[in-house]
This record gives structure tokens, sequence and C-alpha cells, in this order.
């Protein structure tokens, strides 16, 4: 129950957050940082995959209200949530994952959470910017443009978890 | 019936993540649609509020620029002022009187902002309740900024030049040749005019303005100057142009109101 409540809060906050701070950060008018998937990325791994699922789509759907797009946000969030699984079971530790823990730097290590979130991030990005040009005439700009955010959001992804997810 | 209920039970994961995705792509192959909806309308309203809070606490950051913007506005109007009030007699003052104005203009202030996207949407801080309605045209002391896409009571959406959705006819100020402006979603200080036929003679640093032909606009407001030009196969030109305005810091905006846009579209309606 505790987790549940915990995890509606984070949501809210991280919607809110991504649409009031993060979406005026803007460099070069290349780099965007949508760190609003962080919420997906930090589910316990026990959660259902079906739960998984409608969180993404839930977490989409409210940052498309805010941002007024129609679905690009919902389709590649729940296109990370549902890769999630798979990426999780190919990264996992010799032993698999220790209950009681969460997928974060403080159980599983800085290189192992980098190469995880800057999957997720990479894949989340390929499938919004390309949806948002939705055409493949402008290939290359929009392919920088996906690895600069990438890039950007990764690192903001990684330090959240020095300063807010410590734990 | 037994086989069909095992395939939903081992593939259920998969069959609901196709249909999440084929939501979210309807949504977006429809999007007018989805723009118009309840649930956005809400939203407007409750994103509008937020955003204002959140503005209003930046508003102190830019105020220095503000000033200057103003002061420099307020200037060019007043020479405007004693340019013109030199030209006016009695006599066009009493015409004034028996027709209302043709347009009117409004302050507004822009309390959120999108320039990286390819469908960029503002928020303007006047709605319903101040005679804010679906499309009347928005300019700054700059120039062309876009045009009214909805309003709620207290708020309304612009879509400025920078969507991909935005078309409006502009013309060469230098010889009246008018074309269609659009944005092809690269850089938010560019966009493209097309249509203009390849025996007009045009050189870059030509200005371009609006054309007065869309009812929203007045004819003459500053869009941008020729950037650079090529001949696309066909026979018209494809034209850069430098906006004039700077939508990354647009802050003070106009809206106008026309009022004989009615009229000019019921005629232009009954004449097919």
């Amino acid at each position: 129950m505790y987790i549940i409540a915990r995890n509606i809060f984070r949501f809210l906050v991280v919607v809110l957050f991504q649409v009031l701070v993060m979406d005026n950060v803007m460099i070069n008018g290349y780099m965007v940082p949508y760190i609003y998937i962080i919420f997906i990325l930090l589910m316990p791994f026990e959660t259902p995959r079906w739960v998984q699922l409608i969180a993404g789509f839930l977490l989409g759907m409210g940052i498309d209200l805010f941002e007024h797009t129609p679905g690009m946000h919902t389709a590649a969030t729940v296109m990370v949530a549902f890769i999630r699984p798979y990426l999780l079971n190919l990264l996992a530790p010799r032993d698999g994952y220790e209950p009681d823990t969460y997928p974060r730097i403080y159980y599983y290590g800085f290189l192992w959470f980098l190469k995880y979130a800057l999957i997720c991030v990479l894949i989340h990005h390929l499938v919004l910017f390309y949806l948002e040009v939705f055409q493949l005439k402008d290939f290359f700009s929009t392919l920088l443009r996906v690895v600069m955010s990438t890039l950007l959001s990764t690192s903001t992804i990684v330090l959240s978890q020095y300063f807010v997810f410590r734990k | 019936m037994r086989t069909l209920l095992r395939f939903i039970q081992k593939y259920y994961n998969l069959m609901l993540f196709l249909l999440l995705e084929a939501i979210a792509v309807a949504l977006m192959v429809q999007h007018s649609h989805f723009q118009r909806s309840k649930l956005v309308g809400f939203n407007r309203q409750l994103s509008g509020f937020l955003y204002s809070r959140v503005e209003g606490s930046r508003e102190y950051l830019s105020l220095r620029e503000a000033n200057e913007q103003l002061m420099m506005e307020n200037l060019a109007l007043r020479n405007r002022l004693d340019q013109l009030s030199s030209r006016v007699d009695t006599s066009t003052v009493i015409s004034v009187y028996e027709e209302p104005f043709h347009y009117y203009y409004m302050p507004a202030e822009v309390v959120h902002n999108s320039v990286y996207r390819q469908y960029n949407y503002m928020t303007l801080d006047k709605g319903k309740k101040d005679g804010v309605f679906k499309d009347m045209g928005v300019i700054s002391d700059q120039g062309l900024v876009g045009i009214i896409l909805e309003s709620s009571n207290n708020f309304s959406t612009v879509i400025p030049i920078i969507n991909r959705d935005f078309r409006l006819s502009v013309k060469i100020k230098s010889n009246n040749y008018a074309g269609i402006l659009q944005w092809e979603g690269n850089n938010p200080l560019y966009a493209m005019v097309s249509e203009i036929p390849f025996h007009v003679v045009i050189q870059e640093g030509d200005t371009i303005i609006t054309s007065g032909f869309s009812s929203i606009f007045p004819e003459g407001i500053m869009v941008g100057e020729i950037e650079s030009f090529s001949l696309e196969q066909g026979n018209f030109y494809e034209i850069r142009v430098r906006l004039s305005n700077d939508f990354q810091s647009l802050y003070r905006v106009n809206i106008i109101r026309n009022y004989r846009q009615e009229e000019q579209l019921n005629l232009e309606n009954q004449s097919g």
C-alpha cells in the first residue's frame, strides 16, 4: 500500500517537474532533457508487466496533455515500459536481482545504472523525435537531436541518483 | 476456445502493449480532433493556471529587459503619433466617429511558450472573458506571431509561425506578389515562403509583410526579411525568410480583433 502511494506521489512530482522546470531548459534548440521516464526506470523489479504498461501510458498522456502534443510521448513511454523487463533480464547480475532492492545506483552500481538508463532513454528519444518529425526527410538532423538530447537526459537522470533518489 | 484463452493468457502483455500503442497512434493521426476534445479543454485551463504562476515569478527576472522594450516601443509610437497628427485634419476625425474601428489591438502576455518542437504552441493570459476568440491574429511590436487556436475563460492558445500546421498568405513589400508562409520545422529563426512565381525579381534583404487577404491580419505587418532563395523544379521560388520575431524571448504581444471579419467571411462564402 505504502509503495503504491509513494509511486503515485512520485508520478505527480515527475510530471510537474518535467513540464514546469525541465521544459524551460533548452540548449542550442537541439538538446531537451526529457527526464520524466525516470518514473518508469525506478519502478520496483517485481511490478507486474501490465501495471508497467498502464503506468507508461498514463505518464505519456500526462506529458502529452501539458505539451499539447497528440500521443507522441504516450507512444514513446509505452514503448520503454514494454521493453524494460527484457532489458532488465539482459542486464541482470549473475545471481539475479536481490529481493528488497530497487533499480538504482545504490544497489547495483554506477556502470549498471548508466547502461540501463542510457538504453531506455535512447529508445524513448528515438521513438519520440521521429514520431514528432513524422518523415525521413530530415533523418540526420533528427538523429543529431536524438543523440544530443539522450546524452543530456541520461546525465540528468544519473545525477538525480546522487541527489534525489539516493537510497 | 480453450486454445484461444491460452493464447490470450500467454500474450496478454503483448496485446496490451499493441492496444496502448494503437491508441497513441490514433491520437496522433487525428490530432486536430484531439486538440478540440473536452479533456484537452479542461487541461488547457489547468496548465494555463500553473504556467501563469511560474511565469509570474519569472517576470521579476526580466523586468529590466521588459522596461527597455517598452521604452523603445513608446518612443516609436510617439514618433508615429507626431507624424500622423500633422497629416490628420478635423474632417477625417469626424469620419472615424461614423465608423467604429476596423482593427482593435489588445495587449496580452505570454505565459507559456515552446520553440524547439515541431508543433509549437503558446499560451496567452487573455481569454473569452477579455473577448479573445478563435482565429484572431497575434503580433508583437517586432512583427507577426501567430493565430489564436482556442480560448478558455482566462487563457488562449496560439499557433505561432513556428508550428508545422501554420499557413498564412504573405507578400513581398516591394512588388506585392503574394505567397504562402509556412515553417519547415528545423530552426525557430527561419520560415519558408512558397508559390512566388519565378519571373518575379526578388533580392536578399527584401521585406516580407502580411498580405491582408486572410481577414485575420491587416495588411503590412512585418514578417521578416529574405535570407536566401532558390528555384525549385517547377516555376516557383523557395524563399527562406529570417523572421523578425525572436520566438525564444517573446513576452508581450498584441491580439488583433478584426471587427469586419464576419462580414468579409460571409460575403466570401456567399460568392462561393
